[in-house]
């Protein structure tokens, strides 16, 4: 047992001895029985080929070590070609030895079945995925229900609004967010007015670069733009803020001091993001013309002051109101599936990490969603 | 009887709080030793240092003949496979099944065919006194008692020459904890094994262990038979058996 290198040990020697003394059937068994060697070991059992129907001595005079695992693999043998406890005797066995088969024998009376995961098939799981979709969408319905229920009571009771925690979220959606939302605004911005540039400089239509840019910008991808990277951080930071406080039963923590958590965690989420997001789109404008601005002035020979008065000319009011008005449509959407993945994780590691993701996906399908719903319908209705 | 672990003076310190300031004791093979102390003596710690996560200030501590943090990364991972550890709270992989779970230490260390790693997990599980249906659950759907009892059956996997237990009985109800002690018992006296296990459960300390070591103030307090321990003359020792009228 105590040999420091056993569990290495791979010796060639014959694992167990048969041998006929006066007329009885003797089993001898040599070497290290230990883990690394079971699989030999059952290899020489089986070569054996023992008849159940004898008498059997187990002889552990050459016996040097003897664990579980090996222990199991000669019990279950000798159970599987039929041998009971009344044909089997024991001789010159460690009183060690002897406990360790008496407890393997006695456990491995009812070994359970060996259970794997779980995997469907392909139709199966389109199944699964489409019943499990249905029933979060019915679960989000519900949810967005429950929301609206605490803001009307909210706003009969202004007092229980928690300025502290909102201001707190909207530093940690808007202000942190600021540098990333102007930074790939303005790259965005770069590459517009690059693609359009090269087209327009062919017919020397240099100047209606800074049209399609401060349209395309204030109307379309800085909206876009910066919801999806408020999705990816935001989202999933509230997912998973959320996610680890319903792991650490703060929820319910929250819900026995009499309060609600949707009061306490998600108003304060929702009503945060709803004010950063348009104040995140107004940076991405911003930068947004920026950009086109810097590769007007560098490549396609229009002034600042040009691309600027042509801005003001060509842009109307409307369009720059449609972009910050999307947002917080948005912005309702990524903070209630955000808030709701949160309150959805159970109490497992792997949990949290589906959800999350789950979160951002949600997240940025949605925005485009309705930003495909909104270019429709503002279409039609002519604005 | 042959050593199998030695703490020797260890310190432990965390910026300016000295959690131990020189521990030492020897474990014999085939002891089953309790590590009792209060809540923040450094008992959880100290368990840290011996098996290789969390490094001492100062001092060596000697396990099966290898000294933990002299040895390399590699050393270091074959000491771990002569050892087992069964944590606080199970930590069971959430993704596997119960039976995967305790097949990982065959599959990752060993190369023992599947069809022999199969059997032997039921086994494994019968060993800890699991009932069938349970191989197939995720572990997520389990009690406490049952996590404990297969997160034991795969830190026995490998046959591990010491088991490391930590607080093994947090969190279960009465019943299920002195179950489980009867079921270290039997295991230790059954494969001979040495048990080490940090606890302050008075009762799994008075049914299990041989030996007690009492941690306070960064220092042991008392080291011996359970029962020489408990007359120790030690004003925390004399409130803490006090509690069991």
């Amino acid at each position: 047992m105590g040999d420091s290198s056993a569990l290495t040990t791979r010796s060639a020697a014959p694992w167990i001895e048969r041998k006929v003394e006066d007329k009885n059937d003797v089993l001898y068994l040599a070497g290290v029985w230990r883990l690394p060697n079971v699989a030999a070991i059952a290899d020489a059992l089986r070569n054996l080929g023992l008849q159940g129907q004898n008498q059997f001595i187990v002889d552990g005079s050459r016996l040097e070590a003897l664990d579980t695992a090996a222990g199991f693999v000669l019990v279950r043998h000798l159970a599987d070609i039929g041998c009971t406890p009344a044909t089997v005797s024991a001789r010159a066995l460690d009183p060690r030895h002897r406990r360790l088969l008496a407890l393997v024998h006695e456990r491995m009376s009812t070994p359970p079945a060996a259970g794997r995961s779980a995997h469907l098939g392909f139709v199966q799981r389109i199944g699964a995925a489409a019943l499990k979709l249905g029933r979060l969408l019915k679960s989000h319905n519900a949810f967005v229900g429950a929301v609206a229920l605490e803001a009307l009571g909210l706003a009969r009771r202004p007092a229980l609004f928690r300025p502290r925690e909102t201001a707190s979220q909207f530093e940690a959606v808007c202000i942190d967010a600021i540098p990333i939302v102007a930074l790939v605004n303005f790259l965005i911005g770069v590459v517009i007015a690059y693609v359009l540039g090269v087209q327009a400089l062919r017919y020397g239509a240099n100047v209606f670069v800074a049209d399609g840019i401060a349209l395309a910008v204030c109307r379309e991808l800085s909206p876009i733009l910066a919801s999806v990277l408020v999705a990816g951080r935001s989202g999933a930071a509230f997912t998973a803020q959320i996610g680890t406080m319903k792991v650490e039963e703060e929820i319910d923590a929250i819900s026995t001091l009499g309060l609600s958590p949707i009061q306490v965690l998600v108003i304060p989420r929702l009503a945060a993001l709803m004010i950063a997001l348009p104040l995140l789109v107004f940076v991405g404008d911003v930068a947004g013309i920026a950009g086109g601005m810097a590769v007007g002035a560098w490549q396609l020979d229009i002034a600042p002051q040009v691309f600027l008065d042509r801005v003001h000319g060509v842009l109307e009011m409307r369009h720059f109101v449609i972009g910050l008005a999307k947002a917080p449509v948005f912005a309702a959407f990524i903070a209630l599936i955000a808030c709701r993945m949160g309150l959805l994780v159970a109490r497992d590691a792997r949990s949290l990490g589906e959800n999350t993701t789950s979160t951002v996906v949600q997240c940025i399908v949605w925005v485009i969603v309705l930003d495909a719903a909104f270019a429709v319908t503002l279409q039609h209705l002519g604005i | 009887m042959e050593r199998v672990l030695r703490v020797d003076s260890i310190v432990s310190r965390f910026g300016a709080q000295v959690v131990h300031d020189g521990v030492s004791f020897a474990v014999a093979r085939g002891e089953v030793v309790a590590l009792i102390g209060g809540s923040g003596s450094g008992k959880s710690v100290l368990l840290k240092e011996i098996i290789g996560l969390v490094r001492p200030t100062a001092g060596s501590i000697e396990l099966l003949g290898a000294d933990v943090w002299r040895s390399s990364v590699q050393e270091l991972n074959t000491l771990r496979r002569r050892f087992g550890v069964l944590f606080q709270d199970g930590a069971l992989f959430s993704s596997l099944t119960v039976a995967e779970n305790v097949a990982v230490p065959f599959r990752e260390n060993t190369d023992v065919p599947m069809e022999i790693v199969a059997p032997l997990v039921g086994f494994k599980l019968a060993l800890v006194g699991l009932p069938a249906d349970a191989s197939a659950k995720s572990p997520a759907q389990l009690s406490g008692g049952m996590r404990k009892r297969v997160a034991l059956a795969r830190a026995l996997a490998l046959e591990p020459e010491i088991l490391f237990l930590d607080e093994p009985t947090t969190g279960l109800d009465p019943v299920s904890a002195r179950e489980f002690d009867r079921l270290l018992r039997v295991l230790a006296e059954s494969l001979g094994l040495t048990l080490f296990i940090v606890t302050h459960d008075l009762d799994m300390l008075l049914s299990v262990a041989d030996r007690a070591i009492a941690l306070s103030a960064g220092k042991v307090i008392a080291d011996g038979p359970v029962s020489a321990v408990r007359s120790a003359d030690d004003p925390w020792l004399r409130e803490y058996f006090a509690a069991r009228a």
